[in-house]
């Protein structure tokens, strides 16, 4: 008898969590349709076009995290009712694999935020051409040509991102200390910290990134600056160059910050949050990142006077260059079942006012042909680099095979700090995957 | 006979719902992976193509496949003995019942509660090598050198061993607790009369009459070691360099974000033979030991 009142209270229990699962979808569903009945039972989501009054749900896949979108999303939410933007953020390691897979089970996002992978991702087919939108031709060149691919544009860029050193102004002030104007001085900026007991640069070794951005900071001044190289990338994507040629006394250049002690092998265990943190705190004098972490650093530290240098180079009379360059982009899954929606969430980016939004959570300049941005006082020593142009990412502005190369490479610069590898062979590491990947293409 | 039959049919109508699910949801994804793996299948290219061996070919010529191979097992073998001896100790020294063994118990099973992404992300914070990282400051207070427990490559996955122990030796005592309660108490009194100390009372009784929670510990903490991902991508992501690599966070990098599905399904093939042939060669010493323990 107790068996069968237990049995029949479970599977009162499973009925009544199963229903309430569709309960809860049904009002997530029609959550704005309070007026009208909410019984006709019919599913917003099948329909192609959006009815008036009735919500569009449109997943939106991004690398960048939420926080540095806020404003944006906000507007885009106040100006476009009837489009509800679900936000789902998936961290860059992690990026390719998730979208890889619901791209290929046909369940990928509406919106997805690319970079390095827009040309792979096109040439299989799941990005809709944008290239008759109107909105797109409200995009200056210099922000398409990333996302053009066999003459067909597949998204559209946000600002553009740039990576530098920040650097405590209050620490450099209290110190006599200026921003180098060379890579030796870089180096030998760290030795007057440190003779002061000041930590000078912290980094978050532990993710693959700083190291591969710092080193190709380097490859920028010594190499991509010479007009000479201009044509290298092209090579590189069809295997007819490699970086170990061509890259290496750029990164060995690099590696002197290694050989002087400058990184040490405890960055290793350190996370970007971690590096975050001790340079919000001024423990550390320096750290190497981009806008996007503006925001959070103020959240921890609003007093901290901070600035951003581009990464100098050999030469002093040349600014050095920053690594970045068109933002990251939207792109439209071909396969989606709101593409007139999703065009439209597009068109409105395409607007001076969503751009600001845009820029006010991660500053970067705008791509949209008449937009003036406002970088901020941050970036004041950048600006002689913004000037000459000198903020450049080959994996994202042309290789074909950019994100996995970029990773290998910066894996084996983790065995280089370790001491475990040279830098020669970090670069033919990066070649080696290079290869690999165009040969799976062909 | 006839109502042996029925039994029969009703009781592989009993298992069919699940043996349904099983063959959809495992075995026949399973031979699929197979079929894949000898395509040349990506997520950028449209056209599969028969290629035969060749995946797995590209697999055994890259040094990080069998470095990573290398990690898994050496960790799985670790954990395995690690954990087992620690809990097996702990299980005998707690089979007490007892409100402080009980407490202690419950206090060793709770870290198995948390989500290893939890622990993970903590433990980040206790090894860190920043200034007042958790536990270089224990160290340092009592005069020691700071570790870069995470950092280092000779040690980074040795750290994440150990905070995996930590996390599942409560685990695992509890299922020998389990067992150790079953053994009939009158075998001890016997080997008391009998003039048996403890080492020997726990060699020629506890130990033996263990043999069922032993054998299903082994052969878990066997396949999850092997399994090992989530710790290392939370704690390490691999890192440094390819140090703390293992075979499941080789086979997703490798694998899936760089679209290179058959490739993976290759690797996964590989990674199904290897955790079958260590089960059975695991398997067959214990049958040994059962055999020997029944005679």
């Amino acid at each position: 008898m107790k068996k069968k009142i237990i049995a029949t209270l479970l599977c009162a229990c499973m009925a009544a969590t199963a229903f309430a699962g569709c309960g809860s979808e049904e009002t997530t569903d029609q959550n704005t349709d309070a007026g009208t009945s909410a019984a006709d039972g019919t599913e917003v989501s099948d329909a192609g076009t959006a009815e008036d009054g009735e919500v569009v749900k449109l997943r939106m896949m991004a690398y960048n995290a939420e926080s540095s979108r806020a404003s944006y999303l906000k507007y885009l939410d106040e100006q476009l009712p009837n489009i509800e933007i679900e936000f789902e953020f998936v961290s860059q390691d992690n990026f390719d694999n998730v979208l890889n897979a619901q791209l290929q089970a046909g369940e990928g996002p509406d919106i997805m935020e690319l970079g390095g992978q827009t040309r792979l991702l096109a040439n299989a087919g799941y990005l809709l051409d944008l290239s008759d939108q109107e909105f797109i031709t409200r995009y200056a060149d210099a922000g398409i040509q990333p996302y053009t691919v066999d003459g067909k544009i597949y998204a559209a860029p946000l600002q553009s991102w740039y990576e530098g050193i920040f650097y405590n102004k209050t620490i450099f002030e209290e110190n006599n200390l200026t921003v180098p104007k060379t890579w030796d001085e870089f180096i030998q900026l760290h030795k007057t910290l440190e003779e002061k007991g000041i930590k000078p640069q912290t980094m978050g070794a532990q993710s693959y990134e700083p190291m591969m951005k710092q080193s190709i900071a380097l490859v920028n001044n010594e190499f991509y600056s010479d007009e000479a190289n201009k044509d290298f990338d092209e090579k590189f994507n069809k295997g007819e160059a490699s970086l170990a040629e061509s890259w290496l006394p750029a990164v060995q250049e690099w590696y002197k910050i290694i050989e002087e002690g400058c990184l040490t092998q405890d960055m290793l265990g350190l996370s970007y949050d971690q590096a975050l943190d001790e340079f919000a705190t001024g423990k550390a004098a320096m750290w190497q990142c981009g806008p996007w972490a503006v925001e959070t650093i103020k959240e921890k530290n609003p007093d901290l006077d901070f600035g951003m240098f581009p990464i100098p180079g050999v030469d002093a009379d040349e600014p050095g260059w920053l690594v970045g360059g068109p933002g990251s982009a939207f792109a439209i899954n071909a396969d989606s079942e709101h593409i007139e929606e999703a065009l439209a969430v597009l068109e409105l980016t395409a607007t001076e006012e969503a751009q600001q939004e845009l820029v006010k959570d991660n500053a970067g300049s705008s791509f949209v042909e008449g937009v003036e941005v406002d970088l901020g006082e941050i970036y004041t020593d950048c600006e002689e680099a913004f000037a000459a142009g000198h903020v450049y990412a080959p994996w994202t502005a042309v290789w074909t095979n950019g994100n996995a190369v970029t990773e290998g490479y910066g894996k084996s610069l983790q065995e280089v700090l370790s001491g475990t590898k040279t830098v020669e062979e970090a670069l033919a590491d990066a070649d080696e995957i290079n290869k690999g990947l165009l040969e799976t293409l062909e | 006979m006839i109502m042996d039959k029925r039994k029969n049919r009703t009781y592989f109508l009993m298992i069919l719902p699940a043996f349904i699910g099983f063959i959809i949801l495992f075995i026949v994804p399973a031979i699929m992976s197979f079929g894949y793996s000898l395509t040349n299948w990506s997520v950028y290219n449209a056209d599969i193509d028969f290629i035969g061996f060749r995946n797995f070919q590209k697999l055994f010529q890259d040094a990080k496949t069998v470095a990573a191979i290398q990690h898994s097992v050496v960790y799985a073998i670790l954990i395995t003995i690690i954990q087992n001896v620690l809990s097996i100790i702990l299980a005998v020294l707690l089979n007490r019942n007892s409100k402080v063994t009980n407490f202690v118990k419950g206090i060793t099973f709770l870290p198995a509660v948390l989500s290893i992404m939890v622990v993970g992300y903590l433990f980040q914070y206790i090894m860190t090598s920043a200034d007042g990282g958790l536990l270089n400051s224990i160290i340092q207070f009592f005069g020691g050198q700071p570790v870069n427990w995470l950092g280092d490559s000779n040690i980074a996955l040795y750290s994440v061993l150990a905070t995996q122990v930590w996390q599942w030796t409560g685990y695992t005592m509890v299922i020998y607790v389990a067992n150790l309660k079953s053994i009939d108490s009158s075998l001890y009194e016997a080997a008391q009369i009998d003039g048996a100390n403890g080492i020997q009372r726990f060699f020629r009784i506890t130990l033996p009459l263990l043999y069922p929670a032993t054998s299903f510990n082994l052969l878990m903490s066997l396949i999850g070691g092997m399994k090992m991902f989530d710790a290392v991508f939370v704690m390490t992501k691999g890192g440094p360099g390819y140090a703390t690599e293992t075979i499941m966070t080789t086979l997703i990098r490798e694998g899936f974000n760089t679209g290179k599905t058959a490739y993976a399904c290759a690797f996964a093939v590989v990674f199904f033979v290897i955790v079958f042939v260590f089960s059975k060669v695991v398997t067959y010493f214990l049958d040994k030991w059962e055999g020997a323990i029944q005679a």
